[in-house]
């Protein structure tokens, strides 16, 4: 006996596991199929035939996901992912591995490079160009993806090229301040380039944007997972080649960690980028359990700093942990605004985010005025003009967000005009990195 | 006759939004009543409408809200908004326009314009 309940409710479960499609929308699509099978069995047909012929209907399941991965704001990378069916499809799957495998390859060749010209791994200079030995390949690869027109990839090629002759062409003198910093905001800038590989055509909209800041965040994670396992394994092959009595360390450090970084960085981007589905339910949750503690852990700093009297004026090692405290507080925020559902009203995640954000407010004040302190008594410097900026830059950003927050509570705007604001000011920060690497250099006379 | 896929991608939005005009309407009522106002020769599949729809809603131009069918089932209707008439305007001038030109530009074989006359 054909039970048509159970068949429907086994069909729309299935939708369900496809990750790709809000409760919602499996609720419609349900009802639907519902009508669908009514109207037939209204013209004569069992409810066997009916269910047979409207879920045919609908169309294959990965089919509607996919269309629907298309609007589903979470998710315009979502139509990459889908598991491949069709043999062309399996096809393509296997040749974006080899891709990436190959990539991370030359990645780590290009990592050795470097050594060859007697440049010690670890040293400045080494560090400094750490973004040209991956970024540019995970930047071909992404796309390779997006399928990013000819000429957008020509002109990303180009600012790999022209970044990388300028960084090293600079010269550097003590005590190495401009080249440090350079050193520090070079893979930054470059990643919003790579960002931009990703983006493809449509990296000036808000959308694109959205995903990438959903891509970076995820990537972060991903990354972080991984860079574990290759701890581990690094930690656990010097142990075992120690109770035999080789040294490892030369080749740890000569090849393992150089190999095993790019191909650590090329499968994060792979696995965000291609295996998205596992990590899709998951970073959102992330983001909530730690919204909340980095909204505490903040608060309990604040208060410490006020009940103990402690100043953050005079110590060094307290501003850059303020600023550092601030960065991850910031992409905290980002990621719970990319990682919403614009389709959800607001929600107690909202609230959260916004208490962070005045939180934040007020600890990016008070460093503020403690580089503003330090300005005035030890005289300028590049690294506390280049703090100053980075926390003028972050306080209009988290100021505007406040203001946007508070609009969208009131019922007086929409949520995407937070991610529209928040998407176009993510230049601004890629324009402040290029001042730091390109112009600071030349205005502090290279010191 | 078999319309192509670009053109029914095109159509759609000004088609749902006419239909909406009209009055409130669900997903399966809308592929219906396209299907039976073109005499089955403008077949939607569910996998095109589903997501033109919540883009619409995402734009602004209409509007979900739940409701029990007659079944008592849950059921998403779509109305449309004021921008949604608005964009349904700018739609309906630009078919115009270009039904317009096909009819003119059809009309005159010599490929001479009526000012030429």
């Amino acid at each position: 006996m054909f039970d048509l309940e159970m068949n429907i409710k086994a069909w729309s479960d299935y939708l369900r596991t496809r990750g790709t499609l809000a409760e919602a929308d499996v609720v419609e699509l349900e009802s639907h199929l519902r009508d669908q099978i009514d109207d037939l069995t209204s013209s004569g047909l069992n409810a066997e035939e009916a269910f047979l012929i409207s879920v045919k209907r609908l169309g294959s399941v990965s089919h509607i996901s996919e269309e629907f991965a298309k609007v589903n704001t979470e998710s315009l990378w979502k139509q990459l992912l889908l598991d491949p069916i069709d043999p062309a499809e399996k096809a393509r799957h296997q040749r974006s591995i080899l891709l990436a495998i190959l990539l991370a390859l030359l990645a780590g060749t290009a990592a050795r490079i470097p050594v060859l010209f007697g440049i010690k791994v670890g040293s400045l200079t080494y560090l400094k160009n750490l973004s040209f030995y991956i970024l540019p390949f995970i930047a071909f690869f992404l796309a390779m993806r997006s399928g990013a027109p000819v000429k957008l990839r020509g002109v990303l090629a180009g600012i790999f090229a022209l970044t990388l002759v300028v960084v090293n062409l600079y010269p550097s003198y003590e005590p190495y301040h401009t080249e440090a910093l350079s050193a520090i905001h070079l893979p930054i800038l470059l990643w919003f380039v790579t960002g931009a590989a990703y983006m493809g055509r449509g990296w000036q909209t808000s959308r694109a944007r959205m995903d990438f800041l959903r891509f970076t965040g995820e990537s972060v994670i991903y990354g972080s997972l991984l860079l574990l396992g290759l701890i581990v394994l690094t930690v656990f092959s010097l142990t075992i080649f120690q109770t035999i009595g080789v040294d490892l360390e030369p080749f740890v450090e000569n090849y393992l960690l150089v190999y095993g970084g790019s191909i650590l960085a090329m499968a994060t981007v792979y696995l965000v980028e291609a295996k998205k589905s596992i990590v899709e339910n998951f970073a959102p949750i992330l983001a909530k359990i730690f919204s909340p503690l980095f909204l505490l852990t903040m608060l309990a700093f604040l208060v410490v700093m006020a009940v103990t009297g402690t100043s953050p004026y005079t110590e060094r090692e307290f501003l850059i942990g303020f600023d550092l405290m601030l960065v991850l507080v910031l992409g905290m925020v980002l990621y719970t605004i990319s990682a919403k559902n614009i389709h959800d009203g607001k929600n107690l995640f909202d609230y959260l985010n916004a208490a962070l954000i005045t939180v934040a407010i007020i600890v990016d004040v008070v460093a503020l005025s403690a580089i503003v302190f330090r300005l005035s008594e030890y005289g300028l410097s590049p690294n506390k003009l280049a703090a100053l900026g980075e926390n003028v830059l972050l306080l209009v950003n988290l100021a505007a967000l406040l203001v946007m927050y508070i609009r969208y509570f009131r019922g007086r705007s929409q949520f995407q005009a937070i991610e529209k604001w928040q998407t176009r000011y993510l230049g601004v920060y890629a324009l402040w990195m290029a001042v730091v690497v390109f112009l600071f250099p030349l205005f502090f006379r290279f010191k | 006759m078999d319309v192509s896929k670009d053109l029914i991608a095109a159509s759609a939005t000004p088609l749902i939004l006419a239909i909406l005009k009209q009055r409130d309407s669900y997903g399966y009522e809308i592929i219906k009543q396209i299907r039976e106002t073109s005499g089955d020769e403008l077949v939607w599949t569910e996998g095109m409408l589903y997501p033109v729809l919540h883009r619409l809603e995402e734009n602004g131009f209409v509007e979900s809200y739940w409701q029990a069918s007659e079944a008592g089932r849950k059921r998403k209707y779509y109305r449309i908004k004021e921008a949604g008439l608005v964009e349904l305007e700018k739609h309906r001038q630009q078919w115009e326009l270009v039904y317009s030109v096909l009819r003119t530009t059809l009309g005159n074989p010599e490929g001479r314009t009526n000012s030429d006359v």
